[in-house]
């Protein structure tokens, strides 16, 4: 506790350096306020879809999935981060998340993106965790992506959900209209 | 400790460093904020509507600002940094990586000069500084025709737009050196009033025409491999009335390589005599449309431009990309758009069909060049015309499967099974030629094994065939020097060039 109070002590400016470390303090706390509606930081703590293309890199994801069956009963989070527990839910969805805005800032985005190995046990997992009673003997071996990652539920569900062709700009202008 | 206020009055450096460092981070944050709105803004922007063009405006520059990111990436097929394996866009000296060539074209003006073509940028430059187009120095000498010109600037359909075809063709390159400067460009395939696709050259949908097939029912998609079919394909110059060299594609029996065989056949028709073996030779120029078609690729509908001109996105914006090149230099854009493997796995997948359809090849290259020397003995030895005429024919036959499957870049990957093929078969129509080469060497007393020059290298091919490159190279160096600037200051004056052409 007393080395806690002598952490903040240590922050604490002589009375003559109050003034302006108030309004040093007060541009960078506007500055993060200012960015939190621009980059709609918020959202990024929801499930809804929309979240997901703040960007425009993934609208042709979200297009083939708002078309397909499973934008009936799933969002992007049903099937891209995990569902063991909260922590383990925002804890990939936070990793992810800032590689994905940084890859995106830095334009060093992919023509055709591609999920990486991670990501692709967390979906297996998904995909098992809703079909779990359509599973059978011969597909059991599926459920292990670690070891066995070389087969996945879309190795043969090419299509499902996202199409065959894939590309940023298989769909460039589709629902533009709809972004929150 | 001290704390922090009672470091920062003893060390003024240390404020400053504490002011800059927050400065610094808000400046980064405002900057983060900054590029977030224009990246949302810029997905909403669309191009300038077209303003008035000539129907042949052939100076590519008068497009640039209507269409900013088709010209640049189309201009930037200057970049010449890509080596593949097997190709790239690189000058690659091809008769110095494989000198057997030199051989094979002993006569013809292939065996001067022959590298990896460059990007449509190095279009008209490459043509002349190629030692294939000689050096004159006056309009009517020099060894090419007007023909030549015509797959390599969009002043070809300008002109021919005022004069037609034939009168275009007429004459020695040199006497349109000054008319035709501008490097291939937007009106060899486009449009300008709507820049739909269209079709700028007469020899194509001649060939269509005469096949009884209206090209004009092509669709969009066809049209996508068409516009590059316009000059990527098997052509020769069929010798009209007043010489006139007519631009001709041998398409009259189908696009296999029997089909056109058989239809010069018919019209006795030859290249060139070659220099050693004395057989009437064909030259295969580049069917890279016809190999494509016989491909899988084509048979699932995929044209040209959906691999070699990849639909990208630049920051929401999507457009065209014109840099034409192979695309292995962009797996990810063209490729795993419908293949899912990764990057390395499908370069490997290319580059084994590459390595399979060159094995054959080079088989097919050995056998040729001892043909060859094997028929230049049998002359020697006083063979008569009636013995060789057989021979000559399957020689003919043999280095014209050969060509076909390697003037073509691309082949072992458009159509690998189909180039395989006609390697195959040409391997054994030199194999035929051997066979009779031998048994009439034996008729004629000669028991031992032809010996061959030493072909090592490019340089050796080159002497051992008898060209004079040292001539060859000063002549075009003096072209170089004097007939070039020539012709630009007058197609400057004429204003055939844009001020802002290179």
């Amino acid at each position: 506790m007393k080395k806690l109070l002598n952490f903040v002590k240590f922050f604490i400016p002589p009375a003559r350096w109050r003034l302006p470390v108030l309004l040093a303090l007060g541009i960078f706390t506007g500055t993060v306020l200012y960015l939190i509606p621009t980059s709609k930081a918020l959202s990024y703590l929801s499930d809804k879809p929309e979240t997901c293309i703040n960007c425009h890199i993934m609208t042709p994801q979200y297009t083939t999935w708002k078309h397909s069956s499973h934008s009936r009963v799933t969002n992007c989070n049903d099937c891209h981060v995990p569902h063991t527990s909260t922590i383990d839910k925002y804890s990939f969805k936070a990793r992810d998340g800032l590689r994905h805005s940084a890859l995106f800032t830095l334009r060093k985005e992919r023509e055709v993106i591609v999920i990486e190995p991670e990501g692709r046990a967390v979906v297996q997992q998904n995909c098992i965790r809703c079909h779990e009673n359509q599973f059978h003997k011969s597909t059991e071996n599926f459920r292990d992506t670690q070891t066995k990652a070389e087969r996945t539920c879309w190795s043969c569900h090419r299509e499902v959900p996202h199409g065959k062709v894939r590309s940023l700009s298989i769909a460039p202008f589709a629902l533009t209209e709809e972004k929150p | 400790m001290k704390n922090l206020s009672e470091s920062l009055s003893s060390k003024p450096l240390l404020s400053w460093l504490l002011f800059g460092s927050t400065a610094a981070l808000v400046i980064a944050l405002l900057a983060l904020a900054q590029t977030i709105q224009t990246r949302k803004v810029e997905s909403e922007f669309r191009g300038k509507p077209l303003g008035e063009l000539a129907n042949f405006e052939a100076r590519n520059e008068a497009f640039r600002k209507f269409f900013p990111k088709q010209f640049e990436s189309y201009y930037s097929t200057k970049d010449t940094s890509f080596r593949s394996e097997y190709g790239g866009n690189e000058p690659r000296d091809m008769l110095e990586e494989n000198p057997r060539m030199v051989v094979l074209w002993a006569g013809y003006a292939f065996s001067k000069d022959y590298k990896q073509g460059r990007g449509h940028y190095y279009a008209i430059e490459d043509i002349h500084k190629t030692l294939r187009t000689g050096g004159p120095l006056s309009p009517d000498s020099g060894p090419q025709p007007n023909t030549c010109w015509t797959c390599k600037s969009p002043d070809v359909p300008r002109l021919m737009e005022k004069t037609g075809p034939s009168d275009f063709y007429k004459g020695k390159w040199a006497s349109k050196g000054s008319e035709v400067q501008n490097t291939i460009g937007c009106v060899d395939c486009h449009d300008p009033k709507s820049m739909n696709l269209r079709l700028s050259r007469p020899a194509l949908k001649e060939a269509f025409a005469r096949q009884g097939k209206n090209i004009l029912e092509s669709t969009h998609q066809e049209m996508r491999s068409l516009v590059c079919a316009q000059c990527h394909v098997e052509y020769y110059f069929k010798k009209g009335p007043d010489s006139i060299a007519n631009l001709t594609f041998p398409w009259d029996s189908g696009l296999t390589v029997e089909a056109m065989e058989k239809y010069y056949d018919n019209s006795g028709f030859k290249d060139w005599i070659h220099k050693i073996s004395k057989a009437p030779m064909l030259k295969a120029q580049h069917p890279d449309y016809e190999v494509y078609k016989l491909g899988i690729h084509a048979r699932r509908g995929v044209a040209c431009a959906d691999c070699h001109m990849p639909f990208v996105s630049e920051g929401g914006q999507k457009y065209t990309s014109h840099k034409i090149q192979s695309p292995l230099n962009h797996i990810s854009t063209s490729c795993q758009v419908c293949h899912r493997e990764s990057e390395k796995e499908l370069i490997a997948n290319v580059n084994e069909r590459h390595k399979s359809v060159s094995e054959i090849k080079q088989y097919l290259e050995d056998e040729l060049v001892k043909a060859h020397y094997e028929a230049g003995k049998a002359w020697e030895l006083g063979s008569t015309e009636e013995e060789m005429k057989q021979i000559l024919a399957y020689i003919r036959q043999a280095q014209w499967r050969w060509d076909f499957g390697a003037a073509g870049h691309g082949s072992a990957f458009h159509a690998p099974l189909e180039t395989a093929r006609l390697l195959g078969s040409g391997l054994n129509k030199a194999k035929d030629a051997r066979l009779a080469l031998r048994t009439l060497l034996d008729k004629k007393g000669f028991s031992g094994e032809v010996s061959l020059p030493d072909i090592s290298t490019k340089a050796k091919a080159q002497e051992a065939i008898g060209l004079k490159m040292e001539v060859l190279k000063m002549e075009k160096q003096k072209f170089i020097e004097t007939i070039l600037p020539q012709w630009k200051a007058e197609a400057r004056q004429k204003g055939v060039l844009d001020p802002q052409s290179p």
